[in-house]
């Protein structure tokens, strides 16, 4: 089961903030809706857990995570996952490129292009859905990394000298830290987005 | 004479051969009464569940059994490397192959046997199995058999890369298992290449499962003090499976004791030796406890007996008026990793050369190609004898082509092709002789019945209607079946020659126990095999007790399947009786102080000639025969065992007509009409072959119209549940019709040439034909099964059928 996606999210950053923010695999991770770095085996090779909960399963993949290339010229970094679940019922992995692309001073574009590829039970049961669970997570993930880039930014802001009002702004901002990522994808929650989601699809495919 | 009524009130008695007597077996199972395998619990028993690869191609880098070793319940945790000891992480299959029983260091398809839990229950284990920690390397898959023998195909089976051969003759590649060859190829090619008419099809028979209600099982059971291992379990062929114990374990065969108990159906599923059972053994054979192990529905579709999975390729040439001259078959075998497909010794694509069918062909040829792949291993026939569906779906799918393209009806173009009565025995190109048939009045009396003439007339007039909603087709299949594997001299597995065997002991009052080789899964034969006793004795069948399966008890067979029981063992059954009746005689002369030549049999007595007052009863005889009242020199008793290797195959027929509407927006087949007729020679008890029809037909819509085993590109199971898999119920099913002529085997003991399998073997090409019908008037000569809506749906659009 093989799952190309392509998305691009508006990142309230720098093209450098967003770009360094990316290179910090470990803070990416964080963002990712119940993913964890588990271990850093070195610069490029990561070790770490997902955890998703379909309906009555819990599934934890356990797994690698390798930079296979970061190349800062075109702020691109390109990354290999691989994992099992911890019941070793599915495995799967994930080729993804991700670009990221200025749009202004302080906002920009994080692309991303990426090839999920699912096996075992999750591909079994949970293939027909992959699609539109990938987007959602994505989604979920876009909203995290985009809140952390903010914060990066404001703080790089802030220890620059700045006028009084964005500091006070800087404030504001880090002051309440952001929500810390899921620990584990909400099924209902996440089950009912992607009813949302396709539902919307239907229509617009009508009206297309 | 005695009076004609008393005659028919003593006849009736016996509920012998021609009687509608309600099965037997059937009083126990609709009260839940049916001793099946999981059934059984033995004390101290544990439970094995079996860890499976979520790949379909990996290198296995380690494994991990500490975290299930220190879950509550689980005993042990047993993986190839603790196999290997007793040298039983590979097994021999019956194919000629060998196959992984845990993996040795790879797996090559998804849900393969990795490791095995041992828990004091069946919840522990599972809970143990998901605490197997395997590290896996994923390795790429192939999926498509298309790509098997690729020049850089990935290597699925390093064990055997430099291995020559697996079996049957030479490989060309290390993806590659082999090449069958029957017929003559240049006889055909020369029919070919003066033939005014040729056509040519591709074919597919997709991979589907038999799914049986109840699935794959055992209890392996040994005791360290006797060295007894006893095993019960879902089989099919329990005395060869005992065999193959033996050759596996070392243990004495006379030690090894397998029994069938109640099998909940098998299909051919139950067929093989699966590594479940192996490793199940092997635990009760290393910890001295019983061990049970019982698949779940995943594990059933996704690893047990597939069936199928044959890429054919039809061809035929006929001369103007369609009479053919020449046939060219081949197909592209997926046997999975293993290639533990079941076939006889000497026939690798088993009778796939039955592909002539119904009908005269002077030239012909047929090649299969087997190739691995990283799919589960099997091959198993599905309801059919092996490769027989394979081979009678591709020319009765090809009959309509070349009806299609020579521009005559379906039904004449059978006509014109058919072997004639009087041509039988006849010998076909490929060297199997058709014992009897009678063809032409088979599809005369269905096409009357039916009224062919004015469901062509209505159809046609459906497809000159526009906006007509619906199309209308008609499938005819006039199928020629081969069962009753088989004669020794062809037919054998493992070199153990596939006749079989039937005990018969008569008691002082007439009660009879008799013991079969076969192993019954619902097919009735503790009813059936009685009434061919009570005909050939004269003692009622209610008296007499049908047992089969447990090996410690029952003479050596085959067991059941290929509809091999009433064709081989129902022959055994009444050599068995005949023997006993000869003896029965000899007492009766003997009483009755006469010759034996005086004597002669009345249902269920022997009368001396011209003096209808003198006479003998069974039931006298089976008394006097366990007293001193017998003949100087003779023994006591009434038992006789006999071994039955069949002179020929046997080969029922039927004709089979479909008629369905295809919603063209929808693409949805509704079945308004299936009538078959069936000709399984003498009939032993019209209600269990009418069960038996109703049951192929069944499982032959389910083929035609829904099951199917998908895979996606990574070698992914998209379809190993009831929620994707079909399995048909009252509510899909349609209305069978049945109807009957008999023509009865001239060289079977009492005329009989099985039955179960010839509905499933003719109905896929009769739903096919039907449906691909309805969209012949408009160029279509092909679909691929399943004829699901979607997929005829697609066939609607894309002729723009569905536009308003």
């Amino acid at each position: 089961m093989k799952v190309s996606l392509e998305k691009a999210y508006p990142v309230p950053a720098s093209a450098d903030t967003t770009w360094s923010l990316l290179q910090d695999i470990e803070a990416v991770a964080g963002c990712m809706p119940g993913a964890r770095i588990s271990e850093r085996v070195d610069d490029r090779h990561y070790k770490g857990t997902v955890a998703v909960r379909f309906g009555p399963a819990n599934m934890t993949f356990r797994g690698e995570v390798e930079v296979v290339s970061v190349e800062p010229p075109g702020r691109t970094l390109r990354l290999i996952g691989k994992g099992t679940d911890t019941t070793g019922g599915s495995g799967a992995s994930m080729d993804l490129t991700a670009r990221v692309e200025p749009l202004s001073v302080d906002s920009s574009n994080l692309v991303g292009t990426s090839e999920v590829s699912m096996s075992g039970k999750a591909a079994t049961f949970g293939g027909r859905l992959a699609v539109p669970v990938a987007e959602q997570i994505l989604q979920q993930f876009a909203a995290n990394f985009a809140a952390k880039a903010k914060e990066r930014q404001l703080a790089a802001a802030a220890s620059a000298p700045a006028a009084e009002g964005t500091r006070a702004e800087v404030a504001a901002a880090t002051a309440p830290t952001p929500a810390p990522p899921e620990k584990q994808l909400n099924a209902l929650a996440l089950l009912w987005s992607v009813i949302k989601a396709t539902v919307r699809s239907w229509f617009s495919t009508r009206k297309a | 004479m005695g009076d004609m009524s008393e005659l028919k009130e003593r006849e009736d008695k016996l509920q012998g051969v021609g009687s509608s007597l309600p099965r037997k077996e059937d009083a126990r199972f609709i009260r839940g009464q049916g001793s099946y395998v999981d059934d059984i619990k033995l004390p101290g028993m544990l439970f094995g569940a079996v860890v499976r690869s979520p790949y379909a191609h990996a290198r296995i880098k380690s494994i991990d059994k500490s975290k299930a070793l220190a879950a509550p319940g689980v005993v042990a945790v047993l993986t190839a490397d603790d196999l290997k000891p007793v040298n039983l992480h590979w097994m021999p299959t019956l194919g000629g192959d060998v196959q992984a029983v845990l993996a040795d260091k790879k797996v090559c398809f998804q849900y393969q046997e990795v490791a095995m839990v041992l828990g004091t229950d069946r919840y522990a284990a599972y809970d143990g199995a998901a605490l197997v920690e395997v590290d896996y390397e994923e390795l790429p898959a192939i999926v498509d058999p298309k790509q098997s023998m690729a020049a850089d195909a990935p290597v699925i089976r390093e064990d055997i890369q430099e291995k020559k051969e697996v079996g049957h003759g030479p490989r060309t590649h290390p993806n590659h298992i082999f090449t069958w060859e029957a017929g003559d190829k240049a006889a055909a090619d020369v029919a070919f290449a003066s033939a005014p008419v040729t056509v040519r099809e591709e074919i597919l028979n997709p991979r589907v499962h038999p799914c049986p209600l109840e699935t794959c099982g055992c209890v392996a059971s040994f005791n360290k003090a006797t060295g007894h291992l006893t095993v019960y379990m879902t089989t099919q062929a329990p005395h060869l499976v005992r065999t193959v114990l033996a050759m596996l374990s070392g243990i004495a065969e006379s030690k090894i004791r397998v029994v069938g108990g109640d099998i909940g159906g098998g299909f051919g599923n139950k067929v093989p030796v699966y590594p479940g059972y192996v490793v199940a053994i092997v635990a009760s054979i290393v910890t001295g406890v019983p061990i049970k192990w019982i698949e779940s529905r995943i594990d059933n579709i996704s690893t047990t007996g597939f069936a199928r999975d044959y890429h054919c390729v039809g061809e035929l040439a006929a001369d103007a008026d369609g009479r053919i001259k020449g046939l060219r078959f081949t197909a592209l075998a997926d046997h999975g990793a293993f290639n533990s497909h079941v076939s006889a010794t000497k026939l690798p694509a088993g009778l796939f050369s039955i592909c002539t069918g119904s009908y005269a062909i002077p030239n012909a040829y047929a090649r299969v190609d087997a190739v691995y792949t990283n799919k589960a291993p099997g091959g198993v026939a599905y309801r059919c004898s092996l490769r027989v569906t394979e081979a009678i779906y591709l020319i009765e799918r090809m009959m309509d082509v070349l009806a299609q393209k020579v521009g005559v009806d379906k039904a004449e173009i059978r006509r014109r092709n058919f072997v004639n009565a009087e041509q039988f025995p006849y010998t076909t190109s490929f060297g199997w002789t058709l014992d009897s048939g009678a063809y032409h009045g088979a599809l005369e009396k269905v096409l009357k019945a039916v009224d062919y003439e004015g469901l062509r007339r209505e159809q046609a007039a459906r497809r000159a209607d526009p906006n007509s909603p619906t199309l209308m087709g008609i499938g005819l299949s006039t199928f020629t079946e081969i069962v009753g594997a088989g004669p020794t001299k062809v037919c054998d597995i493992l070199g153990i020659g596939l006749f079989d065997s039937c005990e018969i002991r008569v008691h002082p009052t007439g009660g009879v126990i008799a013991r079969l080789g076969t192993m019954t899964q619902g097919q009735g034969h503790a009813t059936t095999y009685a009434q061919i006793i009570a005909t050939e004795l004269g003692l009622p069948a209610s008296d007499i007790v049908v047992e089969e399966g447990d090996t410690d008890k029952a003479p050596y067979g085959a067991g059941t399947w290929g509809s091999r029981s009433t064709p081989v063992s129902g022959a055994a059954t009444a050599q068995a009786a005949r023997k006993i009746k000869e003896k029965a005689k000899q007492i009766a002369a003997h009483l009755l102080e006469v010759g034996e030549g005086d004597l002669e049999w009345e249902i269920d007595r022997f009368k001396v000639r011209g003096n209808p007052g003198q006479a003998k009863t069974m039931k006298e005889i089976c008394m006097a025969a366990h007293t001193s009242n017998i003949p100087a020199g003779m023994e006591q008793g009434l038992n006789a065992v006999s071994y039955y290797d069949p002179p020929n195959l046997t080969f029922p027929f039927g004709a089979y007509l479909c008629v369905v509407d295809v919603d063209r927006y929808t693409g949805e087949v509704k079945v308004r009409r299936f009538y078959a007729l069936d000709d399984c020679g003498t009939r032993i008890n019209p209600m269990v072959i009418e069960g038996q029809i109703h049951g192929g037909l069944t499982e032959a819509f389910a083929v035609a119209m829904g099951q199917q085993i998908p895979f996606d590109e990574n070698g992914n199971h998209l379809g190993n549940s009831l929620m994707d898999y079909f399995l048909p119920t009252a509510v899909e099913t349609p209305v069978w019709e049945t109807d009957h002529t008999v023509t009865p085997c001239p060289h079977h003991p009492i005329g009989a040439k099985g039955v179960a399998e010839s509905p499933h073997v003719g109905g896929i090409p009769c739903f096919s034909n039907a449906v691909i019908d309805a969209f012949a008037h408009l160029g279509v000569t092909h679909m691929d099964m399943p004829h699901s809506a979607w997929r005829v749906w697609q066939q609607c659009h894309a002729l723009g059928l569905d536009r308003r």
